[in-house]
């Protein structure tokens, strides 16, 4: 019986064993578990990613738990691709991964910091004024207060401050200088809104409002590549990652794509198993050079020689001998080679002018429309010049042919023209071009060969207006310029081998590159474009894009791409990855980021030229413009380069900042009082010279920008070229400036810029920085607010490597007593409202603008340069100046703008890049979405931007790439202006409509808009010059193609009309010190390479403790072993390198890895860690723009003319840094300088 | 100890106006307090006097150039445990479970590692188990002491005695801070074992497991100083 009630039926027991015993199933307690489970579990994931300047744009899963942020992991729900083709995830990186804990880091700032002293007198002052502005006025207007806190910038002597303090000083500060000084000496410097775009606009949207000045990035980091703008009218326009799995030849060139693009590799590693292959050019052993099947590595800086060679090669092969279809016709139809350019007889030779136009014609071709910029080609069917459709002069004032369909445009039939008129020629000439090659540079080595090459070229006799005129065809002019023979006669290589400019065998001296290894690469490059239809890419980078001349190596490569038809097209094209970070909601973003819903236009201003007028290094300036002049240039062109910066801006080429040399608040009043429109004031005003502009004398006080707000930026540990003059002049701080200026050395002064002895120090009376870490820049400033990272904001965050838009999210709130960007300035912004009263009021604010490029402006001047200051011409605001707008800001009601989005939209509407929309539907959406103020004043009833969030949705709303409404009505812009139907691109996703929520659940892949050239599409990755191919856009250039030859004056005075080679300019700064100042060791110069390094860029910074250990633990320098043996240095000695642009402090990498001649430093590495006292300047080390000075190159200058006209990060003077030699020694004597600094800052 | 522990928590306190008007009070209960020997209180005193006649703003300078901005001077007590690494998150969120578990919550804008936090958490619990935690953050408080002590910082005082209320020696734990930064020193700390192949390394000698053991022993020597 018991046997019955022991046996179950229903149950088994839990405790038995199995597994033969071997296991036993038991009963006890579980508990221990729990501390596995507790150590894993987290109360809430967020999606967030890194956005210091990087293009990664990666997904990573933040963990919190208890409120504090616990780990992270990267995520893996990115929409899939395609099939065929791999998915962009995983992506991350160890810089990435080591980012969480700096949250809570020992780095991090915590409470908004003022500088003791300054504190200590504002206290002071504020108890006896009363009045904040008073107050802030009685420390910087007494010389004695006002040197006491700037000599002491750097050296320490913070104290916290809190909020409403730290607001106040500066919001006092800026309503001071606005009403002295005026608003236009209130600057901001941020870079790269792509990665964070509600934080960049939270400063510009503030600093618009008040008439500051938002200053530019990308020309200044030296990442802008002009070549783009004058080949494309684009800034950059680039292939996602994806697209590099399309090609079938790779080349990388001086990009080192798996440290710098870690996230993307991939792509890289996959398309070599699929069989591409891959050639990598780099003058040291980098890690791209080991995923190569070649590596060819030229001397640094001679890329252009080497690039030209191979476009000899594929000239001679492809074209000369007509042996690719695909390439002639991609040629004629989408490059300007068929155009016709003029020949002018100079000092008895001929010299290509520039491009022939309908209104050279007496009867202007029957063009009644913009005739000056209309250029020609020969049709081959009949032989007549004929103007054909798609260049710039049909995008304004008439629409519908602005198209590359190519068709006559008087009689709109298809046009097929003539690439060459070897076989059509009524005659030959020998046509003279500028050889730079032989100049010498006591590094670079050059050849022998003439200034001035004679070429000879096929020419037609054209009847024009003045007179008969021999015209050429720019495909003709380019053969002839890279030495090809024609048959023709005269001079020309027969064989590669012939020393003749640029053959091979002539690469081979100046890039110590074998000549058969360019033929074989260049060969089968256009082989395989030719087989592929274009599917040859070139991935390029700043190794080669930091030059003085730059542009030549660019373009010399960019000419490789178009003469095989691979820009465009899918696995083809032109891959530069420098900074260019694509803010892909661009058009939604810029009414929020300038207040474009409020006031037009805003100020904006071009770093690069700026920053050496203000911080003074063209004092220093030892670049002489004959060094750089072409041999074919008018005699009577001269001037120093800040001479040729301040006639760009005077021609309102180039913007300025501050504009004028009295208040801009002033000027309309003293217009009326004058009973004149403001315009014609100042045009009067002007001429008599009564009013001048702020850039002939950029060291009067009256001109110095005032006020500097510095966020999301390392301006002065990174990216201050000239940093030891930014300590000087700028900041009037301790400096290791080495140089004495023009007027101490007797040189030659410049001419339209007034010269003041001594230099100013100390110009700034405040600089402002916002970081959440005690960056360079921040030990250097007045004010330091603590800013929230990337896991405590809401933003957005985009890239031009792979197509999806991402989120930044508070996971916790910001920590201690940081705050949001978008919540600071918006603190800001209330208190300068707040302070307004008896100070400012409503007050017209008149604006200079330069002449936009994408606006009817760009057509200003049509030929040669003309300067009304000397006479030349009339001051003709818009056309011969700058524009001319008076803006009316109601300075008390700043903050209700601040928070509300603008009337402007719905009365003006919305665009960008040329093309115009009406957005009253997305202001109506938005109204209902973020809520309208119900408060009275100007934004009564305006939609509301109160959050970052809230201002997130506008930007995502107004963009068409995120709101299919918008991208379908700007692609219906567009074809008005074209002439054709493009809608079709987004027509499947109208009504698509993202939310920054949407983007928090999963990344979003952003939809095609014109705003771009390439499309988002399930059959295509992006390319660029996509549209401009497959939907016949033009470009946005002169002839609306990609435009090989450049035709402005300028850039024919300067020899850059076609590509060619040019050395490295010699900036002179080794000889003054070399052997001068001796420790006893040996001494040597070498090149300067400051490339970007795999333990602290773009994700994190070098700061961070974990990528510290795994490289060296502070600032390194890298050596090769050759250049280390001549100076007896050993791997990890103390080494320091200098010149007269001051010093740096290192320890030496001596590696195989380096190039004989050069050193490498990584960009940087800031001061803040582990950096020993300098022998030369006896203060702490410097970084690595410790050494060297900025120096702008007046081709970039230009403007007013279709592509090459101004536009904000897309075209200007660029801060170039690789034509640097630096001395390196090895340190006798290594001091901490751990000793109290000289005085205590606090006092 | 727990007025003692205290006052420490308010001198190593940003020295803002809040806390200088709590100076007098401070210094008479410590002058109440007998849990430090009368020659280290009287350094504290000293202190607190220095801090009511110091210029203010030089006193908040000072402060910052110490703490704000040196990583080795952190008063967040698992910088110099974690540093920069995963672990510190779990650490602080388990410091934070432990204030919870004495029913107190963190009203300040500050993590749950900040040194004078800590110290007035410990001032509010049983004084054998706050000597308990005070004992095991020692090695910490003996690093910050001695870099303190080569600036000759007078906070170096409030170290000493924080480590006497742990009943620690300063003299003794000073050494513990090696101060050798010779560039043999340095390569001494960083050397790795050479790796040697053949019959006496092959795995089935148990070889590779004899290395992996060296080096997991040589790990954990170095993990986890807990507070």
């Amino acid at each position: 019986m018991s046997h019955f009630l022991d046996r179950l039926m229903f149950f088994k027991r839990n405790v038995e064993t199995f597994s033969d015993g071997h296991g036993v199933v038991t009963n006890e307690p579980r508990d221990w578990e729990d501390a596995y489970r507790q150590r894993w579990a987290h109360d809430r994931v967020v999606r967030s990613t890194h956005g210091t300047n990087c293009t990664g744009s990666c997904s990573w899963k933040i963990y919190v738990k208890g409120g504090i942020v616990t780990w992270e992991t990267q995520q893996t729900d990115y929409p899939r691709t395609r099939p065929d083709m791999p998915n962009h995830e995983p992506r991350g990186c160890s810089r990435g991964a080591s980012y969480s804990w700096y949250l809570y880091s020992a780095n991090r700032l915590k409470y908004p910091m003022v500088r003791g002293r300054l504190l200590r007198m504002w206290r002071e002052a504020k108890a006896k004024a009363g009045d904040p502005v008073a107050a802030w006025a009685s420390i910087v207007e007494d010389p004695a207060k006002a040197k006491s806190y700037r000599s002491v910038r750097g050296l320490g002597g913070f104290v916290r401050a809190n909020w409403a303090e730290a607001e106040e000083i500066v919001a006092a500060a800026n309503v001071y200088t606005a009403k002295t000084f005026g608003p236009d000496r209130i600057i901001g410097f941020s870079p790269i809104p792509a990665m964070s775009m509600v934080s960049y606009a939270a400063g510009t949207r503030y600093l618009s409002l008040i008439g500051g000045v938002a200053m530019s990035f990308y020309d200044w980091y030296c990442d802008l590549p002009p070549s783009s703008p004058q080949t494309w009218g684009e800034q950059t326009d680039v292939p996602e990652s994806a697209d590099w799995y399309n090609s079938t030849f790779l080349i990388i060139w001086g990009s080192n794509v798996p440290q710098t693009r870690t996230p993307d590799a991939h792509f890289y590693t996959e398309v070599r198993y699929k069989g591409t292959k891959s050639v990598v050019i780099t003058p040291d052993y980098s890690e791209a050079s080991k995923f190569a099947d070649l590596w060819l590595s030229p001397k640094q800086g001679t890329d252009a020689a080497l690039a030209m060679a191979m476009g000899h090669v594929i000239l001679k092969e492809f074209h000369v001998a007509g042996r690719s279809d695909y390439f002639q016709d991609y040629c004629r139809r989408f490059t300007d080679m068929p155009f016709l350019v003029r020949l002018i007889e100079k000092d008895g030779r001929y010299v290509p002018d520039r491009f022939v136009r309908a209104s050279d014609f007496a009867d202007n071709r029957g063009e009644t429309n913009n005739p000056d910029w209309k250029p020609l080609v020969i049709d081959d069917a009949t032989g007549w010049a004929v103007v054909p459709t798609g260049s710039v002069g049909f995008r304004w004032g008439e629409q519908g042919k602005w198209n590359l369909e190519m068709r006559n445009a008087a009689t709109g039939v298809e046009v097929h023209p003539k690439l060459t008129l070897v076989d059509a020629h009524d005659d030959t000439l020998a046509v003279a071009f500028p050889y730079f090659g032989n100049r010498t540079h006591p590094y670079f080595a050059g050849t022998t060969h003439p200034d001035v090459l004679m070429r000879t070229v096929p020419v037609k006799r054209l009847a024009l207006k003045d007179g008969e005129t021999p015209v050429a065809t720019v495909f003709d002019l380019l053969a002839a310029n890279y030495g090809v023979d024609r048959g023709l006669g005269g001079e020309a290589a027969r064989s590669y081998d012939d020393d003749v400019p640029y053959t091979p065998a002539w690469q081979e001296r100046i890039t110590g590159v074998k000549r058969q290894h360019v033929i074989a690469t260049a060969r089968e490059f256009a082989t395989n474009a030719d087989k592929t239809r274009g599917k040859s890419m070139i991935i390029l980078g700043a190794a080669i894009n930091h030059w003085y001349h730059g542009d030549m190596i660019y373009r010399a490569i960019i000419n490789m791409l178009a003469l095989c038809g691979c820009v465009g097209q899918s696995g083809g094209g032109w891959a530069h990855y420098v900074g260019q970070e694509k803010l892909r909601p661009q058009t939604g973003w810029t009414p929020l980021a300038f207040a474009l819903d409020w006031h037009r236009p805003p100020r904006q201003m071009n770093s690069t030229s700026f920053f050496y007028a203000h911080t003074d290094q063209w004092r220093y300036e030892s670049l002489g413009i004959k060094e750089i002049l072409s041999p074919l240039a008018d005699k009577s062109i001269e001037g120093s380069l800040i001479d040729f910066n301040v006639r760009a801006e005077r021609m309102g080429w180039l913007p300025s900042a501050p504009q004028f040399d009295i208040n801009p608040l002033k000027v309309a009043g003293d217009a009326a009082a004058a009973g004149k429109e403001p315009a014609a004031y100042v045009v009067e005003a002007l001429k008599s010279g009564r009013l001048k502009l702020a850039c002939e004398d950029p060291d009067n006080p009256r001109n110095f920008p005032r006020n500097l707000f510095v966020w999301r930026s390392n301006l002065l540990g990174s990216s201050g070229k000239g940093h030891e003059y930014f300590l000087k002049h700028l900041l009037g701080t301790q400096h290791g400036v080495q140089g004495k200026d023009l007027g101490a050395e007797g040189g030659v002064k410049p001419q339209e810029v007034a010269w003041h002895d001594p230099a100013p120090e100390g110009k700034l009376d405040l600089l402002v920085t916002i970081d959440f870490r005690m960056s360079t820049t921040c030990l250097y400033s007045d004010i330091v607010l603590p800013t929230a990272t990337w896991y405590e904001k809401h933003d957005l965050n985009t890239s031009d490597m792979h197509p999806f838009i991402h989120p930044l999210s508070a996971a916790v709130d910001p920590v201690w007593e940081s705050r949001s960007d978008w919540n600071i300035f918006k603190g800001i912004a209330r208190r300068f409202s707040e302070l307004c009263p008896g100070h400012l009021g409503v007050e017209k604010d008149l604006v200079l603008t330069p002449l936009m490029h994408d606006a009817p402006a760009e057509l200003g001047q049509p030929f040669g340069p003309r300067d009304w200051r000397k006479g030349e011409c009339e001051p003709v605001p818009g056309k011969t100046m700058p524009a001319i707008a008076v803006v009316e800001r109601d300075y008390p009601n700043t903050y209700k703008k601040f928070t509300a989005l603008g009337p402007l939209m719905v009365k003006v509407g919305n665009g960008g890049k040329g093309i115009a929309w009406n957005t009253e539907a997305e202001v109506k959406h938005l109204a209902e979405l973020n809520g309208t103020v119900a408060e009275p004043g100007p934004s009564q009833g305006c939609p509301r931007i109160e959050t970052d969030i809230d201002a997130a949705e506008i930007i995502l709303t107004l963009a068409p790439e995120t709101n299919g409404h918008v991208a379908v009505k700007a692609w219906a812009a567009l074809g008005k202006a074209t002439g054709r139907e493009h809608t079709h691109l987004a027509r499947a996703r109208e009504d698509e409509q993202l939310r920054f929520r949407d983007l928090q659940a999963q990344p979003r892949k952003i939809i095609s808009s014109p705003t771009w050239s390439g499309i988002e599409s399930e059959k295509v990755s992006y390319t660029a010059g996509y549209t401009n191919v497959h939907e016949f856009i033009p470009w946005r250039t002169l002839t609306g193609r990609q435009q090989l030859y450049q035709d402005h004056a300028w850039m024919l005075a300067f020899g850059e009309g076609l590509c060619l080679y040019k050395p490295p300019v010699d900036t002179k700064t080794i000889e003054p010190m070399m052997n001068r100042r001796s420790n006893g060791e040996p001494e040597i110069a070498l090149n300067f390479i400051t490339p970007h390094q795999k333990w602290g860029i773009h994700s994190t910074y070098t700061d961070n403790l974990i990528m510290l250990t795994m490289s060296r633990g502070g600032p390194i320098v890298w050596l090769s072993e050759k250049d280390a043996a001549k100076i007896g240095v050993e791997d990890n000695d103390w080494i320091e390198a200098f010149n007269v642009n001051g010093a740096l402090v290192a320890r030496a990498v001596v590696s195989q890895r380096v190039k004989e001649g050069m050193v490498l430093m990584y960009h940087a590495q800031e001061k803040i860690v582990n950096v020993p006292g300098s022998e030369i300047t006896g203060a702490r080390g410097g970084i690595h723009n410790s050494v060297t000075r900025t120096c702008p190159k007046p081709t970039h200058m230009i403007g007013g003319y279709a592509q090459q006209s101004w536009g904000f990060n897309y075209h200007g003077t660029i801060g170039t840094n690789r034509d640097e030699f630096v001395i390196v020694r090895k340190m006798a004597k290594v001091d901490w300088l751990e000793g109290p600094a000289a005085a205590a800052a606090a006092e | 100890m727990r007025p003692a522990l205290k006052v420490m928590a308010l001198l190593l306190a940003y020295p803002d106006e809040k806390v200088r008007r709590m100076l007098p009070e401070a210094a008479n209960a410590l002058r109440r307090s007998n849990a430090l020997r009368p020659p280290m209180r009287a350094g504290i005193e000293a202190f607190i006097g220095d801090l009511l006649t110091v210029d203010p703003l030089e006193a908040e300078a000072r402060y910052v150039d110490l703490f704000d901005r040196m990583r080795s001077l952190s008063l967040h007590l698992f910088e110099h445990v974690h540093g920069d690494s995963r672990a510190r998150g779990q650490a602080m969120v388990d410091l934070g479970a432990l204030y919870r578990r004495h029913g107190l919550e963190i009203a300040a804008n500050e993590l749950p590692d900040y040194l004078p936090l800590f110290l007035e958490f410990l001032a509010l619990i049983p004084e054998d188990e706050a000597r308990e935690h005070l004992v095991d953050s020692a090695e910490i408080l003996a690093a910050i002491h001695g870099r303190l002590a080569k600036r000759q910082s007078p906070y170096a005082g409030l170290f000493a005695a924080l480590l006497a209320l742990a009943g620690r020696q300063t003299g003794a734990v000073d050494a513990i801070e090696n101060d050798d930064d010779s560039p043999e020193a340095i390569d001494r700390a960083w050397e790795e074992a050479p790796v040697s192949f053949g019959p006496e390394g092959a795995p089935n000698e148990g070889g590779s497991c004899a290395k992996a053991a060296a080096m997991l022993s040589r790990m954990h020597a170095t993990k986890d100083m807990v507070p």
